[in-house]
């Protein structure tokens, strides 16, 4: 996060002599993991092999032989201050699980209009769960990666407007944000690669949510809602067409969550319980996680759960966080995977796997 | 050898103890609780007590006073910290304070602009600088 400052350098202005000067501020954020399946059941029916699912929108896939693409990862953030509460904000983020093709994530402006409300506008990550928007940065949190059974949504991007807010109720820090948008997935990667083979269209569009979050002292409290509409098409032997649910072409999805978290002294407890209800069906999930940290360790232990009709996963974790350098942390962590889904709505079926990895920031 | 070894370690408990002086421009009339040191330093306020916008200075990593600060002020590790402003950094919510290298540069900013706030060690405090508190 060394800022590096760009403005003023007489070269650059001679070259640019209309430009404004800003200031640029260059940072980023790595993970370089590997890890492999020891042992599982796949899904015979899928003709699927021992198969780890660790990143589910991105197909983040382990399977029996090491590999150090699914969960590696380089992010480069660029944002221009250009004063008078005025910036823009780009994050260009190349992941292994896309043989590390570089792709711009967030791209948004921003105006702060006073001490309490910001407003920003362009692309940013959906901020669903607790983990969903600084999912690709490692470094600020516990485990190698945030519970798959929970981080399951194939949309986690949109595209439109943000309020932010930052305020102060009695003793308790209150900050959250309003938004509203739309995201059009021309190929979902979820969905055309993995839980099928034709591609897909995705669309979440009408996008209304907002995330209120208390903070005092050790406690964390955040509580999360969003509805969108969702819209699907289907390239079946290269004809196209509109997917229907029970006869309609659209339906509505309710997503509702609370997040309850405790770092109190050495001890850290991390929860989060959600919903989605998509027209009357119900996703749950929820996770929890312990740990407690040793001088520059943290060992923790993790459960993550996902129940819907047909779709029953959870994940049981352990592992830890050691904090070698001012500004990179090693982890290792051991996943054992039970999937229970029926009416062939298995996903990867059981596993247990091994990961290790380095997450920084810069 | 008991005795050396009682010196050796009140030597290093006075080293670590070394006293942590939070200071402003000279002009500035406002006091500071602990809580909103805390406060301005993670991003959370932005202001003084009368109102008039406060910039936090934080001191490099590689400053040893960085760490206490962090310890003392914020009640967390220099590495907590810096996965905090990951967090915020990354998601557009926020900005670290800006660094500088050493004592002196903190001083020379504060002493130039009312709106800065910064800390030193205390034995290192100016005549151009007011002490709003003082971390022991």
């Amino acid at each position: 996060m060394k800022r590096i400052i760009l403005s003023n350098l007489p070269g650059m202005m001679l070259l640019l002599p209309l430009t404004v000067s800003a200031d640029v501020n260059i940072s980023g954020f790595a993970t370089v993991a590997g890890g492999r399946v020891m042992s599982g059941d796949g899904v015979e029916a899928f003709g699927l092999p021992p198969t780890f699912l660790a990143n589910y929108p991105q197909v983040g896939v382990y399977e029996e032989e090491w590999s150090f693409k699914p969960d590696s990862r380089i992010g480069l953030q660029v944002s221009a201050d250009l004063s008078e509460g005025l910036s823009v904000t780009g994050q260009i983020v190349a992941r292994g699980a896309d043989d590390f093709d570089a792709r711009f994530e967030w791209a948004y402006v921003s105006y702060q209009l006073n001490d309490t409300w910001t407003l920003q506008a362009g692309k940013k990550r959906l901020p669903l769960y607790y983990y969903s928007d600084f999912f690709d940065v490692g470094y600020a949190y516990l485990w190698l990666r945030p519970p798959a059974d929970n981080y399951t949504w194939q949309i986690f991007n949109y595209t439109g407007i943000n309020a932010l807010f930052n305020t102060q109720l009695g003793s308790w820090d209150v900050s959250g944000n309003l938004y509203t948008g739309r995201e059009d997935d021309k190929e979902n990667k979820l969905l055309s690669q993995f839980f099928g083979t034709n591609p897909v269209r995705e669309i979440w569009k009408d996008i209304v949510g907002g995330v209120v979050s208390f903070n005092r002292d050790w406690l964390d409290i955040r509580l999360t809602y969003m509805t969108y509409v969702n819209e699907r098409y289907q390239t079946v032997n290269g004809i196209t067409e509109r997917v229907e649910w029970d006869g309609e072409f659209e339906r509505r999805g309710k997503f509702a969550g609370i997040s309850v978290n405790i770092d109190y002294n050495n001890l850290v407890l991390l929860s989060e319980l959600n919903q989605l209800d998509l027209d009357g069906s119900k996703f749950d999930t929820y996770m929890v996680s312990l740990g407690y940290r040793l001088n520059n360790v943290t060992p923790y232990i993790s459960y993550a759960d996902f129940d819907s009709d047909g779709e029953v996963h959870n994940t049981t974790s352990i592992g830890f966080r050691y904090d070698f350098h001012s500004s990179a942390a090693f982890k290792l962590q051991y996943d054992d995977v039970e999937d229970n889904g029926y009416d062939g709505l298995m996903v990867a079926g059981d596993s247990k796997s091994i990961t290790f990895g380095v997450d920084l920031v810069f | 050898m008991k005795t050396l070894l009682i010196a050796g370690s009140l030597l290093l408990s006075f080293t670590a103890e070394a006293a942590i002086a939070i200071v402003v421009h000279p002009s500035n009339q406002t006091s500071l609780t602990q809580e909103d040191l805390a406060r301005l330093y993670t991003g959370k306020l932005s202001a003084f007590s009368d109102g008039s916008s406060a910039v936090p200075v934080n001191l490099e990593n590689t400053v040893p006073l960085r760490s206490e600060f962090d310890q003392k002020a914020l009640g967390r590790s220099s590495s907590q910290v810096k996965a905090f402003w990951s967090k915020l950094v990354f998601t557009g919510k926020g900005t670290p304070p800006k660094e500088v290298a050493s004592d002196n540069e903190v001083l020379a900013l504060v002493a130039n602009n009312p709106n800065i706030i910064g800390y030193v060690s205390a034995n290192a405090v100016s005549d151009n600088v007011k002490v709003l508190l003082t971390l022991e």
